[in-house]
């Protein structure tokens, strides 16, 4: 054999073997064995549809916890809506001037009301008076979140302050929220294991079917010197051909669903979901297409060496 | 004619054994086949004779011992280089094993080219065709196996494992499933595959070709190898063969 084509015309020839022999058999024994595979593609796609899901939350959530962390070293000094511009200032300059403080801004009626009006629901609690029910305030930047406490026990008795709701300070809340975060995503990840296992499980006994279904081809090409990658080949192209279109299905709905919910409702979805794009849906749907070719191929080699001999 | 044995062996078990848990199915073999040698493995029903095929296909490791197919150390290699040594060795099985979906000449076109992907389709249908047409099946090339007869599918069957012209053919019970005139002819298959310098182990129960060809003869009882007579000398040992 060796020399007798040209190298141009036995690469023609190695690629036509292997695209008949690894792809075009793998793709005719999927067809066959649609079957046994049908439940291990729909369980599959279930569950990277979840992933891409959960994904997506976790995303969310990351950034949710980055605007809350960022936020949690804010305090807001709400101001009585009678306070002299004097003492504002002179409170102002008090703060401004607290080696614990990295900033001050105030913040007018007006200012707040057009921040309240970005919030969801609150535009309808604006209008539902004839005035500003939002007091001005000073943004106080903190630099370090354990100070927190310090400052807000600093200016809550200031006359200048509104007694009634002095500052935005509410102990605990960053950790808590922290902490149902944490919550969230072991919770995700368990679900997420228990789906994985089930997918897997069912894939890998696919695989055997179609291991059993074709047990004399096997056997007959580890017999004729087949190497094992020509024997294993077609069943991971096969577990791939399931995961791939596993994937693609569940990419799709990933992508339409995250879609969908950025367009139905994009300016209160971007308070809830802080990050979440078409562009980061389309990323998310890539990213499980992806998870289901690796999820498809990595059953069948598990299967693979199981089940199958030398 | 077959031609003479050359002192070179290609195929080498010394001191090979071979246990399933506490059973043991061969016990301590020693055993040469020579190129152009064909040599009938004989003894009763679970004497071991499947067992040795196996071995010598690497389809088995030896429990001990040693075994040598063309220099390579069947008993020693890694599962990596099994399908080298496979390609050594043609193998033809009691049940012909052909896919029922190919043709006879796909059929063997297909053992050439999953173990040789740099075949053509051309060349390998030339090849597929030419032993088809060497084992006398030159015009059912296009038959599917259900079409064909036991005999004709165990040509088939031969022509696949011949087709690489690998130096060593073995056949468990390639006519179990035959009459005795289909028999006949396959048995001249394997001569006439002999003569062309292929060492051929056949393990067999038909005493009466094994008496009758005269060839060298090996009999296995309960996994020992109880007698190797030559070529010429199998007259009274037939016995052993009943199962």
């Amino acid at each position: 054999m060796n020399g007798r084509f040209p190298r141009r015309r036995l690469f023609q020839v190695v690629a036509a073997n292997l695209a008949r022999l690894l792809f075009g058999g793998a793709a005719r024994s999927w067809a066959r064995n649609i079957g046994s595979t049908a439940p291990a593609l729909c369980s599959m796609a279930l569950l990277l549809l979840m992933s891409g899901l959960v994904g997506l939350t976790a995303f969310t959530l990351r950034n949710v916890e980055q605007v809350q962390a960022s936020q949690a070293s804010l305090l807001h000094v709400y101001l009585r809506d009678d306070a002299s511009g004097v003492d504002v200032s002179a409170l102002f300059e008090r703060l401004r001037t607290d080696p614990r403080v990295a900033g001050v801004a105030y913040v007018t009626k007006e200012d707040a009301l057009a921040r309240a009006q970005t919030i969801p629901g609150l535009p309808q609690l604006a209008q539902a008076t004839d005035s500003n029910p939002f007091p001005a305030s000073l943004d106080v930047q903190v630099k370090n979140i354990d100070d927190m406490g310090a400052i807000d026990a600093l200016v809550r008795d200031e006359s200048v302050v509104d007694p009634e709701q002095p500052t935005s300070y509410d102990r605990g809340a960053y950790q808590r929220l922290q902490a149902v975060l944490f919550g969230v995503a072991v919770a995700g990840l368990a679900f997420l294991g228990l789906l994985g296992f089930v997918a897997v499980t069912v894939t890998m006994n696919s695989v055997k079917s179609a291991i059993h279904a074709r047990r004399d081809e096997i056997t007959i090409m580890q017999l004729v010197g087949a190497s094992r990658w020509m024997v294993r080949g077609p069943f991971v192209v096969e577990g791939a051909i399931t995961g791939g279109l596993s994937g693609s299905l569940a990419g799709l709905a990933t992508f339409g669903l995250a879609a969908a919910a950025v367009a139905l409702g994009s300016e209160s979805f971007a308070q809830f979901a802080p990050g979440v794009t078409v562009t980061v849906a389309a990323v998310a749907g890539a990213l499980v297409v992806v998870a289901g070719l690796a999820l498809g191929s990595g059953s069948s080699l598990l299967t693979l060496r199981r089940h199958m001999e030398s | 004619m077959r031609p003479d044995v050359p002192s070179r062996p290609i195929v080498e078990l010394r001191s090979v054994s071979r246990a399933y848990g506490s059973r043991v199915a061969v016990d301590d073999v020693d055993l040469t086949l020579h190129p152009g040698e064909l040599t009938f493995l004989v003894g009763p029903s679970g004497a071991g004779k499947t067992t040795l095929l196996r071995l010598i296909n690497r389809e088995i490791r030896p429990t001990s011992g040693e075994v040598s197919v063309a220099g390579i150390p069947a008993h020693a290699i890694k599962a990596s280089r099994v399908a080298e040594l496979r390609r050594l060795v043609g193998v033809v099985f009691q049940d012909y094993k052909l896919l029922p979906r190919l043709t006879a000449v796909e059929n063997v076109a297909f053992g050439l080219q999953v173990a040789d992907l740099r075949v053509s389709d051309e060349e390998a249908t030339d090849r597929a065709l030419d032993a088809l047409e060497a084992v006398g099946l030159g015009d059912r090339g296009k038959s599917f196996p259900g079409q064909l007869s036991g005999g004709q599918q165990q040509r088939v069957a031969i022509a696949r494992a011949v087709v690489a012209q690998p130096p060593v053919l073995i056949a468990d019970e390639p006519t179990g499933n035959l009459d005795q005139d289909t028999a006949w002819e396959i048995m001249d298959l394997f001569e006439d595959i002999a003569a062309w310098g292929t060492a051929v182990l056949v393990a067999t129960h038909n005493v009466d070709i094994v008496t009758r060809l005269q060839r060298r003869v090996v009999t296995l009882v309960q996994g020992r190898l109880v007698r190797d007579q030559p070529a010429g000398q199998t007259g009274r040992m037939a016995w052993l063969a009943t199962s």
